[in-house]
């Protein structure tokens, strides 16, 4: 049976540019880009010229970007580099960060850094002025990713960093780290324009390979890991230049196509709202969320089918043809959905979420049929 | 080379009538699980395993897990002379020695009155000879580090460590059983636990996909290939209970859910046992071990068939059952996540004492025979053969 696949968001697929890209690069430089020789120099000059275009696309000096192995090692880098200061802090993270930032950010928390976590509104968005709120005399950081990967709430940079600024007021800055995965490529985004002091990107969801990413870093890092210095001595490490180079094409293909791409993939979530509010009982997560608004990624959609537990949806939509997610579990513990929970969503709600993302091949098409099945499927099967 | 294996049966000696029937059953199993590869010769009190060279490790592994077994050992045999036997037992001696161990003792048994020694005279002559011809060992008949035995049969048989069986009775003996399997660890142990009572064993699934996953089904069936390798041969019937449960569901008070399941299961397992020919269930079911495992539940679903219900962990602590689905090999199964019910299905406060006039006639109301009948018409088989 043929996969429709709507969950770029977990992965996109690679594309075959970029694949083909990746293959050639790995045969042309064989070198690694610290050593003296020929070979050698060859590669440093296609890596810096990668990190060139990459910072032409986020809009920052070349310097700024370190290149990782992906999303989760650019968050570590910089959460883990906190454990260089003399002395724990605190610091304070959105409670739907990622994983990668929640569960590090967990760590510190052991190993005494004070960790205080702000919940989003209804809507999945964080107030500025309740991160500033929580920043205390003591806080060096703060994390708030740009997209949420389960509901697609746009979180507002900008203005927690003002309002950060504020709280500061005139001491020292408190820096602003976001994960930027889910933004990467899919709405115009620039770290510095943000406010953003780090930033952290994946080039698997950019239909880029997997095990590469980047960080901007406003300024320089002092890692925890030690290692040959590579990297402005950010990220030691011999550097994985195919990658890197298949990454930049990625990048540079999704955000020159973001003028084009973007009001397509609105069009195809508004579509998909549309078809969703058809069918009775079902609705998107946050409810709130409406066709056409802008504060939620159109790439990434949560719908609730109450009385449907989101892993049986999944289930069923699988042997449709039809690849989505959820974050739930039908555990008998009744393992909770944090950021939904967060957002102070129903837990009848948020046991029966999935969420739809959607990729720059995505068709209107596959959004009708998916929908389709998807309305079958909760009628035979919900409780 | 043959290796020569003695067996010492389990309860056989305590069966008059039907000890014939029972000792062919033990050795016809032990020869099919060596895929007829070795011989079982049948002695009064004692069965002689031959085994080619090459099948000792996998003999060794059908006898520690063969129903019927109190023990068993490599033993070496001769014919009935002094000289003779005394050679074996300075080997099995020199064996314990190179073992690490330095006190030992002679155990001597003569079945043969014909043999001139009486078994004392022969276990302190062997002593002697032992203690002469190898060094570093001295005899305790108390606690000895080791014991080299003596049996004076047809023929003289020597033999050193002797490895603990299964015990119980030769699988088959007692019939067939139907055993409701599930993912837990519960259910696992009560069809080991039986087998070695000697029922043969074949498995019921109730399957709730998708409310429940792939993997699910995957682990139930790694269960029953783990049981097998103590029950012999197995058949495991997969049955689509999403219908059932979902009507469950729509048309019960929430309480009663986990209940009416349970009957549903019961009488699904009674129609399949009747197709089957086992003439019994087994369950896992423990008394209170879960707020709906009641006398009053239990009786509810035990109203479903008129077959005995074989609960062997009834009455057996949770802890002792992980220790016995720990060494059976079960328990790392048991323990994956994948669960085979799904919450939507599991009330909150189950009810705790279920009385027939009340929620009988709720469950009839239901109407589920024609959904379990056809359940179990089209079900999934799968043979799951010991595996040794």
């Amino acid at each position: 049976m043929p996969l429709t696949y709507l969950d770029w968001a977990a992965t996109a697929p690679v594309s075959p540019e970029v694949l083909e890209e990746y293959l050639r690069t790995a045969r042309d430089y064989p070198g690694n880009p610290s050593s003296l020789h020929q070979a050698g120099k060859a590669a440093r000059t296609a890596l810096e010229d990668a990190r060139m275009r990459l910072a032409g696309l986020l809009g920052c000096r070349a310097e700024r970007i370190v290149y990782t192995s992906g999303g989760t090692e650019s968050d570590g880098l910089v959460l883990l580099s906190l454990f260089r200061r003399p002395s724990p802090g605190s610091l304070v993270v959105s409670s739907i960060e990622h994983p990668a930032v929640y569960e590090q950010a967990a760590v510190l928390e052991r190993l005494g850094w004070k960790v205080r976590r702000v919940d989003p509104g209804p809507d999945g968005r964080v107030d500025p002025g309740a991160v500033a709120d929580a920043c205390g005399p003591d806080t060096v950081l703060a994390a708030v990713m740009a997209v949420n990967n389960e509901t697609g709430a746009v979180q507002p940079l900008e203005g927690i960093r003002r309002a950060l600024d504020e709280a500061a007021r005139g001491g020292r800055r408190i820096r602003l780290h976001t994960d930027a995965v889910q933004a990467l490529g899919k709405i115009p985004f620039r770290p510095e324009a943000a406010g953003a002091d780090s930033a952290a990107f994946s080039a698997h969801k950019v239909r880029g390979p997997r095990g590469v990413g980047a960080l901007y870093l406003r300024s320089s890092l002092e890692p925890l890991a030690a290692g040959g210095g590579q990297e402005g001595g950010a990220r030691s490490g011999t550097e994985n230049l195919p990658g890197i180079l298949a990454f930049g094409s990625a990048a540079a293909a999704a955000v020159s196509s973001l003028e084009e791409s973007l009001p397509r993939a609105r069009s195809l979530s508004d579509r998909l709202l549309e078809h969703v509010r058809d069918i009775p009982d079902a609705r998107p997560v946050p409810e709130c969320r409406t066709p056409g608004d802008d504060r939620y990624s159109p790439w990434i959609l949560s719908l609730s089918l109450p009385g449907l537990p989101g892993e049986t949806a999944v289930r069923v939509l699988s042997d449709a043809g039809f690849a989505v997610s959820t974050g739930s579990a039908c555990s008998s513990s009744r393992r909770k959905r944090r950021v939904l929970e967060a957002m102070g969503v129903p837990e009848v709600l948020a046991f029966a979420s999935i969420r739809v993302s959607l990729g720059p091949t995505t068709t209107a098409s596959e959004i009708d049929a998916f929908a389709q099945t998807l309305r079958d499927a909760y009628l035979r099967f919900r409780t | 080379m043959e290796t020569l294996y003695l067996i010492k049966p389990g309860e056989l000696e305590l069966k008059t009538g039907n000890l014939r029937e029972f000792e062919s059953r033990l050795r016809k199993d032990i020869e099919r699980r060596l895929d007829g590869r070795a011989r079982v010769d049948i002695r009064p009190g004692r069965f002689f395993l031959r085994v080619p060279e090459g099948l000792e490790e996998k003999a060794e592994r059908v006898l520690s897990r063969v129903p019927g077994i109190v023990g068993y050992a490599r033993a070496r045999t001769c014919g009935k002379t002094m000289p003779e036997i005394g050679v074996l037992a300075l080997e099995v001696a020199r064996e314990g020695r190179e073992a690490g161990h330095s006190t030992f003792k002679v155990e001597a048994r003569r079945a043969d009155k014909g043999f001139p020694l009486d078994s004392y005279g022969l276990a302190r002559e062997l002593g002697g000879l032992i203690l002469e011809n190898v060094p570093g060992l001295t005899v305790d008949v108390r606690k000895p580090q080791f014991t080299v035995y003596v049996e004076i049969r047809e023929r003289a048989y020597v033999h050193g460590v002797v490895r603990k069986g299964q015990k119980g009775l030769p699988a088959g003996s007692a019939g067939k059983g139907l055993l409701l399997l599930s993912g837990g660890i519960d259910s696992p142990v009560a069809g080991y636990l039986m087998a070695k009572r000697g029922l043969s064993l074949e498995a019921v699934y109730f399957n709730a996909y998708p409310y429940t996953s792939r993997e699910a089904w995957e682990k139930v069936r790694d269960l029953a290939r783990i049981v097998a390798r103590y029950a012999g041969d197995m058949t495991l019937h997969t049955l689509s209970f999403t219908e059932i449960q979902t009507a469950i569901k729509r048309g019960s008070p929430e309480d009663c859910t986990t209940l009416f399941l349970r009957a549903a299961m019961v009488r699904a397992a009674h129609l399949l046992a009747g197709e089957i020919g086992a003439n019994s269930l087994v369950t896992g079911e423990s008394l209170g071990q879960v707020a709906s495992q009641t006398a009053e539940n239990i009786r509810f679903s035990q109203a479903q068939t008129d077959l005995p219900v074989f609960r062997p962990l009834i009455g057996i602590d949770k802890e002792d059952t992980m220790r016995t689905a720990r060494e059976i090999g079960t328990y790392e199964v048991s323990i994956l996540p994948y669960e085979d019910c799904c919450v939507l299905f599991s009330p909150e406060h189950p009810i705790l004492r279920a009385r027939p006039d009340r929620e009988g006639p709720a469950y009839v109301s239901l109407g589920l025979e024609d959904l379990i009948v056809e359940a179990v018409r089209t079900r999934e088989i799968l043979k799951v053969p010991c595996e040794v």
